[in-house]
């Protein structure tokens, strides 16, 4: 008999939770139980941590279909068109077994989406990885991108976009954070997971179960120690190919219209998918655990109910709908077996043979868990530092200043990485990984969807508020930058301790920024997930909340490119001034990001307007949102298609500026390059559809060249050289990979 | 003439959809081909072995696709001379199955490569893609290194088998193959996917002939 001290921290449970159990059954839990509270109680299971803050997202307005209650948010596009979108966490897993961490993150997000009914046509990756040098950095890299091409592949869904990023704050806790987004094509239904009448089969379909996984779900919600290794049993395989098989299958049965309702076996396996299906439709389960098709004879039913054995789901047929379901499984060559019943009285009862193990209310497990207030301060402006006025010191040579940014990893090319990924299976992009949005066409309407990952770890690491705002509104600019009307949002907010005050105050700043740039926008956040923990002997990661945000634009005509298209063209900047930060260049410099300003969130929400406004006007060749690293950076990765630029500072600061101004980053800049002939037009369109109060500025600051690059007559680089230093810093700073 | 394209589905197969629409965008009619089905050719006009991974390429790319019920009608399909595309995972079926000569094994860097590729027309194929010389169109394998050896390489050449080469070669294909035909010429195959450049907005229309050339 294991003393009660022993048995609380082998399950996870603290003594104030233990406390609430007694309460709750009016005893003490008894044998499965423990194992049931533990699973569903976990803060990766219950959000126990943030579900309070949660709640306070803007998260409806009419195109919203589903926020919050399902497996994935879905948001109306009119004409019968419907996209279902999530993003998801997978970092523990991740840092213990890359390839398998990654793949399964890919494989657990996949589900969320097919679960609704829609099928999967989109794919994107948020990686934060440590600095190359750091211990088995190289490996995690190769293992991680190795397993989301190897399990995105194989499905045959393609990568159409990501980011990332690398700082030493990650070195022992990488994010992996996975996005999917499905469609439904017109007349197709929307599923849930809600289990409902009673005497309806309770279906297991996919992968036999086996002991993997077991305690996943707690292991995700608590820190590293030096023990992590000793964790790698707990990380799942996957099998891609099993998954294919699935969407397919089930996407036929839901089309069909064979099944009740559907969900998915994540995070806390059969036990999490089965209280929470039970618990939303309100109805009771009779669950026969010795029925689950299992890997191994000599599994428990406790091992049973926690598995996270990838590739399986659960669902609720009407009985005289069994055989037609079994034959579409079977014709996929999946096993089916019907492991339970609904039953009236509210109770998921679980048998092993004929022996009653437990009952419990499922509202217990799901509704009941406990909710903290964890302690946090209100953001203020004390937090953070503006010490910085007077801009970066000058660079003694722009030339080997830009050479060293283009070979960094902070800005070199991520093409290694996406080279890997299978970017156009489903033949239906438009834009891909090289681009700053990808896009998909839909195929029924010809309309185009845009996708954008976004928030930069640096500026929240300044403010926690700013950097929370700018997780949004970047994503969005980049989005209308190239005609896109920004619809909604998922995000994936991954950080520390939440029992650390510091990191809760900084955890409730995101959520209340996040979601009042979101309401400046109207575009709602729809779906997400919070990882706690993320934290290696006491070493707390940046505050990440990475967000994906969602596009619409009606035609896929007119999509500025993200290259100069011709010589002689004219490039314009346009500028709304509201931070202005040291930045990545900073950072690279190894010093502290600082800066100034504050983000307004409906001036930006006005101006990300007008940019798309002005995207759409005639002769606009190219856009682009200046992003990481300043102006100089974000000009040369427009030089892909080897034309080069000539760049007059003069024209929009002043000659007598410090040449430190091409490498300091501007919130919020955008790019425009013009057709020669359409550039005095556009200067006047411009005056047109701006809003008399906004305090935006447009300028011409100078031309595409054939291959020459300069600024302000500094520097003279030809262009491919810049192309060689961008393409090559990959290579340098991870030599090992091949 | 019948203007039916089969269409071979293994499970796994996951540019089935992609080829079902390049196929109806070029007004023929795609009919899917189940992987345990025996099917009549005289019914069809043409058939294609989409990309993908069939049966997860456990064991070798395309060796348990090659022995599936569906593959013994399509042999006598090529025995009686109708036209077969493979396309990728479809390639290396056909390879498997012995309807084309040669192996496709892992690329020379052990990574898949997503990219655009120009290619360079060797001989021409009288079904598919016709008198196109050049394209552009892209690939996406990990298993796309073309191996023959040197005296069936120079017999392929001799017969003018060789299809498309790569003008920069990124798989370490030998002699910088991209797709070949079987003796008989009615079997053609290539790791590039024509149906993911059938219009401007995937980034160019060079493929949209492969499947065209089918109606002349």
């Amino acid at each position: 008999m294991m003393d009660l001290n022993k048995k609380l921290e082998h399950y996870r449970i603290n003594r104030q939770e233990y406390s609430k159990i007694k309460e709750l059954l009016g005893r003490e839990p008894e044998g499965l139980e423990w194992a049931l509270f533990s699973a569903l109680w976990s803060e990766h299971c219950s959000y126990k941590s943030s579900r309070v803050h949660l709640k306070k997202f803007y998260n409806k307005n009419s195109r919203v279909l589903e926020a919050f209650g399902e497996n994935a948010g879905v948001i109306d596009l009119g004409q019968g068109e419907r996209v279902a979108f999530k993003m998801e966490s997978h970092n523990h897993p991740s840092f213990i077994e890359p390839y398998q961490g990654a793949a399964t993150g890919v494989g657990g997000i996949l589900r969320d989406i097919f679960t609704m009914g829609a099928r999967p046509v989109a794919l994107a990756n948020y990686l934060c990885f440590g600095e190359p040098e750091a211990e088995r950095m190289p490996h995690l890299v190769e293992g991680v991108v190795g397993g989301i091409s190897g399990y995105g592949n194989c499905v045959g869904v393609p990568n159409i976009t990501g980011q990332t990023e690398f700082d030493k704050s990650y070195n022992g806790n990488i994010l992996v954070n996975a996005f999917a987004l499905g469609l439904f094509e017109k007349g197709e239904k929307i599923f849930n997971s809600k289990a409902r009448g009673v005497g309806n089969f309770v279906v297991y379909v996919g992968a036999k179960t086996g002991k993997d996984g077991v305690h996943g779900a707690s292991m995700a919600s608590e820190s590293f120690d030096d023990d992590s290794e000793s964790k790698r049993p707990n990380v799942q395989v996957g099998d891609p190919f099993y998954e294919k098989l699935l969407i397919e299958s089930c996407i036929e049965v839901m089309a069909q219209d064979l099944v009740v309702a559907i969900q998915d076996m994540g995070a806390a396996g059969l036990t999490s998918s089965s209280f929470e299906m039970a618990s939303k439709g309100g109805v009771g389960l009779k669950l026969r655990l010795d029925r689950v098709p299992a890997r191994d004879s000599s599994i428990t039913p406790e091992e049973i109910l926690l598995s996270e054995s990838q590739e399986r789901m659960l669902l609720i047929c009407e009985p005289q709908n069994y055989k037609a379901l079994l034959d579409i499984f079977k014709k996929w060559n999946l096993d089916a077996e019907v492991i339970g019943e609904v039953i009236s009285e509210k109770q998921v009862q679980l048998y092993w043979k004929d022996e009653l193990l437990t009952q419990l209310d499922p509202d217990l497990l799901v509704e009941n868990a406990p909710q903290y207030e964890r302690s946090y301060l209100p953001w203020t402006k004390e937090h953070k530092d503006e010490s910085w006025t007077k801009g970066l010191p000058s660079v003694p040579s722009v030339t080997e200043k830009l050479m060293s940014v283009l070979k960094d990893v902070r800005g070199t090319s991520r093409e290694w990485i996406f080279r890997q990924y299978d970017q156009r299976v489903g033949a239906r992009t438009a834009r891909d990984c090289s681009d700053s949005v990808g896009v998909i066409v839909l195929p029924q309407t010809q309309r185009a969807l845009g996708i954008v990952l976004g928030h930069r770890p640096y500026i929240t690491q300044w403010d926690a508020a700013e950097g929370a705002k700018d997780a949004i509104l970047y994503p969005a600019l980049e989005l209308s930058a190239k005609g896109f009307l920004p619809m909604a949002v998922t995000d994936c907010l991954n950080y520390g301790n939440p029992e650390k005050s510091e990191i809760m105050s900084e955890f409730v700043a995101a959520v209340e920024n996040i979601s009042a740039a979101c309401k400046a926008l109207d575009t709602p956040v729809i779906s997400g997930n919070v990882s706690f923990y993320n934290e290696t002997q006491g070493q707390n990661i940046i505050s990440t909340p990475a967000t994906g945000v969602v596009g619409l634009k009606e035609d896929i005509k007119n999509i500025p490119r993200d290259c100069f298209v011709k010589a002689s063209s004219q490039i314009y900047l346009l500028r709304l001034p509201q931070l202005h930060i040291s930045g990545q260049t900073a950072l690279q410099q190894k010093r502290n990001v600082t800066g100034h300003g504050k983000i307004e969130v409906n001036a930006c929400a006005q101006f990300v307007k007008q940019v798309r406004e002005m995207s759409q006007l005639p002769g606009v060749e190219a856009t682009k949102v200046c992003g990481k690293l300043g102006l100089a950076y974000t000009l040369s990765r427009m030089c892909t298609t080897k034309l080069g630029f000539r760049a007059e500072k003069g024209l929009f600061l002043g000659e007598e500026e410090s040449n430190a101004h091409w490498f300091t980053e501007n919130l919020y800049e955008v790019i425009f390059v013009l057709e020669k002939d359409s550039a005095e037009n556009f200067a006047k369109s411009w005056a047109n559809l701006r809003n008399s109060e906004s305090t935006d500025k447009l300028w011409r600051m100078g031309e595409v060249t054939e291959g020459e690059v300069s600024f302000s007559g500094e520097a003279h680089i030809n262009v491919e050289q810049l192309l060689t230093a961008y393409n090559e810093g990959w290579r340098q700073n991870f030599e090992s990979l091949a | 003439m019948s203007k039916k394209v089969g269409i071979l589905r293994f499970l796994g197969t996951n540019c089935d959809q992609d080829v079902w629409r390049a196929v109806e965008n070029v007004e023929l009619q795609p009919e899917w081909l189940w992987y345990q089905d025996h099917f009549s050719e005289s019914d069809y006009c043409a058939f294609v072995l989409p990309g993908g991974f069939s049966y997860g390429d456990y064991l070798r790319c395309g060796a348990m696709a090659a022995k599936m019920p569906v593959m013994k009608s399509l042999s006598e399909a090529v025995n009686k001379g109708k036209p077969v595309l493979g396309i990728c995972n479809g390639f290396q079926i056909l390879c498997e199955s012995g309807l084309l000569p040669g192996a496709l094994i892992r690329n020379h860097n052990r990574h898949f490569i997503d990219e655009w590729v120009d290619l360079d027309l060797v001989s021409a194929n009288k079904y598919w893609a016709g008198e196109l010389n050049e394209c552009s169109i892209p690939i996406a394998h990990g298993e796309g290194r073309y191996y023959v050896n040197e005296d069936e390489l120079k017999k392929m050449e001799d017969n003018g088998q060789i299809w498309w080469r790569y003008r920069h070669n990124p798989n370490g294909s030998v002699s910088n193959i991209a797709g070949v035909m079987n003796h008989k010429k009615n079997v053609a195959a290539l790791m590039p996917h024509p149906e993911r450049a059938m219009f401007d907005w995937m980034g160019s229309q060079n493929g949209r002939i492969f499947f065209e050339s089918l109606l002349r």
